[in-house]
């Protein structure tokens, strides 16, 4: 009779604490996203009280912005790009760090170091290396592999390379922990069995390991997706956009919309398709990779 | 027992959610005295002593006003400006926002006319439609070509007047191996500079309605004067005249290069009066953007000092403050001094100032102050003559993409769309 009671009790008590946290999510996620979509049928500006419905015209007017379709193209070949390298950086990292002993559980801690600083520290201390007169055009005049300074931010090929390693370096800390966990749930066992049977290090990686991470693997490259879509901290430090808004990813575009040209209503639309977007891309890389993944 | 326990989570749920959603209240009234916001910005010179000393003195003349100072987190007032309107929680006084984003959707009161004529020198320098919303209380010429003096004398050459001896100059910098001009490409705003430079002198100098103009739909960007100004800008590209990585540079960089003598020119605004070294400020001087004829074409613009809200809740009150404020000669000492503002208050000459000022500041303020040709700088105006939201922006973008991409006409014609775009 007292556990039944004890068992209600907490039961009620966790009902509470569940109803906290749906309050919150309904605050701070739902209720903003509702707002947003609602937004978006609108010509809403900052600086006007009142609004107008437009019904689907700011849905239609991105079809024919350039600029929308520049930022995005920016956008989805930086998220390419830095996934597939933070993700194969982060797997050769993990298959280093993979041991126990105390220097290795140090470079883990080490090599997880960029995902907790935060984005625009990280911008401000890779500006001090990429400028015109920055660590690394020294260094490179010095050691005589250039005449003259590269300009890594202030050309637009460049600039991309330079923030997507950048952000490739940020983000192979989150991967090479992922991989880490994911390492050390494929059993011992397994590569003993193959070592007998003579496998190779390059089949024991392709045939055991690459297999029994791709759990890991679809949260990797799920997140690392996500994180650049929607990347504005680590660019807006580093170039601003620039140059001629070559670097600027769709998240700084929709914050031009709307605190520079006033364009709440218009923006909310560019936000709900990247929202849709990424949601879109989510998925199908999630439903992709699960197809490999392998139960033991 | 159980009751308890609900009870505590529902409490502590329901304080969560209500300090989450509730969005902070500003300004209120209580026993005489009104507490008004007031948003600010920091820079280095105008630092947080130079704010709260400042309104501390101001608060002297105005009684029963309490000043609740907020910091916009960047120089970007504007931008800090439209995020607080958004959330509902407008200052009651915004210092150096651009008016005319905000008188338009009736967030600003003009200030008195007779009091703005009675103390300024240009009491129509930032009018929106003949009112006032800031005080004419300085200026700043935008841009205005700074030379370094040793340099020019190494390659043997004088400041120039027209546009071909401007030509000349570089051309002989260059051969002398000095580069000839310097760029803080890095900085979007401070990319723009010589573009802004060259509109300004021959677009505005000719027609200095042209801005006007283009609201009213007369004149494009596309025009053949306009896009024979700026392949001017892309001749100093081409020629290279500027460093071929200019585009990489921070504009805090460019001051340093510049002050360091890595360049002989830098088109900049007069605020990089502030940063000229004084123990080598002799060794600097300015001159105007040339222009084809040698005439002189002043870009300008007035600034000032603080808004204030048409939703405050003592209007009386914040507009006591304002004006003493923007009539205080201490105030203007700072900005004089670091940020090379040229003071507009009437009846008062430098020296009540109290500043200590280079030659090259003095040579400045002299174009201000002389009988000349002086325009709307481009980009900078913050009056009638103001670009419309986000052109700025494509202003500048237009300006690095110059600086590789010889598509002028092109360039030019993303800023006629952008502008119909804003305007439409």
């Amino acid at each position: 009779m007292r556990t039944r009671k004890s068992r209600a009790s907490r039961d009620n008590g966790l009902f509470g604490l569940a109803a906290v946290a749906f309050g919150l999510y309904l605050c701070f996620l739902v209720l903003p996203l509702l707002l947003s979509l609602k937004s978006s049928f609108t010509d809403e500006n900052p600086l006007r009280a009142t609004s107008g419905f437009v019904g689907l015209d700011n849905y239609g007017e991105m079809i024919h912005d350039d600029q929308l379709h520049a930022s995005l193209g920016f956008t989805l070949i930086l998220a390419v790009g830095v996934t597939i390298a933070a993700n194969a950086i982060g797997i050769a990292f993990a298959m280093m760090l993979n041991r126990t002993n105390l220097s290795y559980r140090v470079m883990r801690t080490i090599a997880f170091l960029p995902q907790v600083l935060s984005g625009v520290i990280v911008g401000f201390v890779w500006q001090t290396i990429l400028t015109q007169q920055g660590l690394l055009n020294v260094t490179l005049q010095r050691i005589g592999l250039i005449d003259s300074p590269i300009a890594w931010l202030g050309s637009p090929n460049l600039a991309l390379l330079s923030i997507g390693v950048v952000v490739t370096w940020i983000l192979t800390g989150f991967t090479t922990v992922v991989y880490l966990a994911a390492l050390q749930g494929v059993p011992v066992e397994l590569y003993d069995s193959a070592a007998i049977d003579g496998a190779t290090t390059w089949q024991r990686f392709t045939r055991i390991t690459f297999p029994l991470i791709a759990p890991g693997m679809t949260i990797s490259v799920t997140i690392s997706l996500i994180t650049v879509l929607k990347l504005y901290d680590v660019i807006t430090v580093l170039t601003g956009g620039g140059p001629a808004n070559s670097t600027r990813s769709t998240a700084l575009y929709i914050v031009k919309l709307a605190f520079t040209d006033n364009r709440f209503g218009y923006a909310s639309a560019v936000a709900m398709l990247v929202l849709a977007m990424s949601a879109a891309i989510a998925l199908s890389v999630t439903s992709l990779l699960r197809r490999r993944e392998v139960n033991f | 027992m159980i009751r308890k326990t609900m009870l505590a989570t529902c409490v502590v749920g329901a304080l969560a959610l209500t300090t989450a959603c509730t969005s902070a209240g500003s300004g209120g009234t209580g026993s005489g005295t009104s507490t008004l916001t007031y948003m600010t910005f920091e820079t280095p010179s105008l630092n947080s002593t130079f704010w709260n000393d400042s309104i501390a003195a101001a608060s002297k003349e105005a009684p029963g006003v309490k000043i609740n100072r907020i910091t916009s987190p960047s120089t970007d007032r504007d931008g800090y400006a439209k995020q607080l309107q958004a959330s509902g929680q407008f200052p009651d006084l915004l210092q150096s926002i651009t008016p005319s984003t905000f008188a338009g959707a009736g967030l600003l009161v003009p200030y008195d006319q007779t009091w703005v004529d009675a103390n300024f020198l240009l009491p129509q320098g930032n009018a929106l439609k003949g009112k006032v919303y800031i005080p004419p209380t300085n200026s700043q010429i935008i841009p205005e070509v700074f030379y370094n003096k040793e340099l020019f004398a190494k390659a043997g050459v004088e400041p120039p007047k027209t546009w071909a001896d401007f030509l000349t100059v570089c051309a002989k910098l260059k051969a002398a191996g000095i580069t000839p001009m310097e760029l803080g490409g890095g900085d979007p705003f401070a990319a723009s500079m010589p573009l802004v430079g060259v509109l300004s002198a021959d677009v505005l100098g000719k027609n200095p309605q042209w801005l006007q103009e283009r609201y009213a739909g007369k004149v494009k960007f596309t025009d053949a004067n306009v896009v024979t100004a700026v392949e001017k800008y892309r001749k100093l590209v081409t020629e290279g005249y500027f460093d071929k990585g200019a585009l990489g540079v921070k504009y805090a960089d460019s001051i340093t290069q510049f002050t360091g003598g890595k360049a002989a020119m830098y088109m900049m605004g007069s605020w990089f009066l502030g940063s000229v070294p004084k123990d080598n400020a002799d060794n600097f001087g300015a001159f105007p953007v040339p222009t084809d004829d040698g005439s002189v074409v002043i870009p300008f613009a007035v600034g000032g000092s603080m808004a204030i809200s048409s939703k405050t809740k003592d209007l009386a009150g914040a507009t006591k403050f304002a004006q003493a404020w923007s009539l205080a000669p201490g105030n203007l000492k700072a900005l004089i001094e670091s940020d090379g503002a040229f003071p507009m208050l009437k009846g008062k000459t430098l020296d009540d100032y109290k500043v200590t000022v280079s030659q090259v500041f003095k040579d400045s303020f002299a174009y201000v102050t002389d009988e000349n040709t002086k325009v709307a700088s481009i980009g900078w105006a913050s009056n009638d003559d103001a670009m419309p939201p986000g052109l700025n922006d494509q202003l500048y973008a237009a300006s690095q993409a110059l600086f590789t991409s010889a598509d002028v006409k092109g360039e030019m014609a993303k800023l006629d769309t952008a502008w119909d775009t804003a305007t439409k």
